[in-house]
């Protein structure tokens, strides 16, 4: 079974052309922050209530990336709320995407790629060896969305990520998505984690915003 | 650490808790909801003694809701404490569960 950061990152993968898609980059990143704190939770190795996040086992769950976070968690003792965390970590998005990355190319559902765009700028690109995959995450994504029963808990989750970062615009359409926003508000709510990271990519659009902005002297 | 126990009552089987539903009792907590939602018709969680739910508690009771739906049996999660309650309100539980401020029973 893929882990939860694996079916992020496999579902930004573009399937006519291999390349990473993002409607909104910084976004991503957060939500990779969030699958990697699901991943933890579903092994059974970190809880979470309303603000703190508590460490439950410290064994390695055997996943290079989860046990190098778990490490961490254990050391600084000095971050104790998802906030935290979920900023933390986010400095380590390029690694996360990447260590994904690589878990699937060894898994065989990807392939590595790279060549030369106008003979100088490097472009990697990750095409998928079968559809197979991507296509069962965006099934349970759209199953999810689309029924009023309650979800598996790896589909609550992986639907909470996957909205933040724009994700679901690969899984339906604009129009059934804005039929079913209430749906997917919903669901994105049900967990903490998923609030919190709405909230921080809330509050880096304000940033850029802010920084974007003309100054008026 | 949660106690469990259960009675039938004018037509409801309650599942009382008590204690902490955290990652420690999820496991316990969900399958005494689930046997009971895939054998009664009528179930009703009281959590009124129920003084903690964490993210791994509440994704228990939402999973037993699940089974209780697959199994087309009602399910009604009853008098949560204060704490409780803040915390179902906060993840909009009652968009997908029935709360209730007291047993229907």
């Amino acid at each position: 079974m893929l882990t939860m950061l694996e079916e992020v990152v496999l579902l930004a993968v573009d399937e006519n052309t291999g390349g990473l898609r993002s409607t909104r980059e910084f976004g991503t990143a957060y939500a990779l922050v969030g699958a990697v704190l699901f991943d933890l939770a579903l092994a059974g190795k970190i809880d979470t209530d309303t603000e703190t996040i508590q460490i439950i086992d410290r064994a390695p769950t055997g996943n290079a990336t989860l046990d190098g976070i778990l490490a961490e968690m254990a050391r600084r003792l000095d971050l104790n709320t998802v906030q935290d965390w979920i900023e933390h970590i986010y400095r380590r998005q390029a690694d996360l995407e990447g260590e994904a990355l690589a878990a699937l190319i060894q898994q065989g559902i990807l392939r590595h790629e790279q060549s030369k765009r106008l003979w100088v700028v490097d472009v990697e690109r990750f095409p998928m060896t079968s559809n197979r995959h991507q296509q069962h995450v965006k099934v349970r994504l759209a199953e999810a969305i689309r029924t009023d029963s309650i979800p598996d808990t790896r589909d609550i989750m992986l639907v909470s990520i996957a909205e933040p970062c724009g994700l679901l615009g690969y899984v339906m359409d604009e129009a059934e998505l804005a039929r079913r926003r209430d749906r997917i508000q919903m669901l994105c709510n049900l967990e903490t984690i998923s609030r919190k990271v709405t909230r921080a990519i809330a509050r880096l659009d304000r940033t850029l915003r802010l920084q974007a902005a003309p100054k008026i002297i | 650490m949660i106690q469990v126990t259960q009675e039938t009552r004018s037509g409801w089987y309650v599942v009382a808790v008590r204690g902490r539903a955290d990652a420690e009792a999820a496991d316990e907590l969900e399958g005494a909801l689930r046997a009971a939602v895939e054998a009664h018709p009528k179930v009703a969680a009281d959590f009124a003694a129920l003084d903690y739910i964490s993210s791994a508690g509440l994704r228990a009771v939402l999973q037993a809701a699940r089974a209780a739906q697959t199994a087309k049996a009602e399910f009604a999660v009853c008098s949560p404490s204060a704490r409780v309650k803040k915390v179902f309100d906060m993840s909009g539980l009652h968009h997908v569960l029935q709360i209730y401020g007291e047993l229907p029973c």
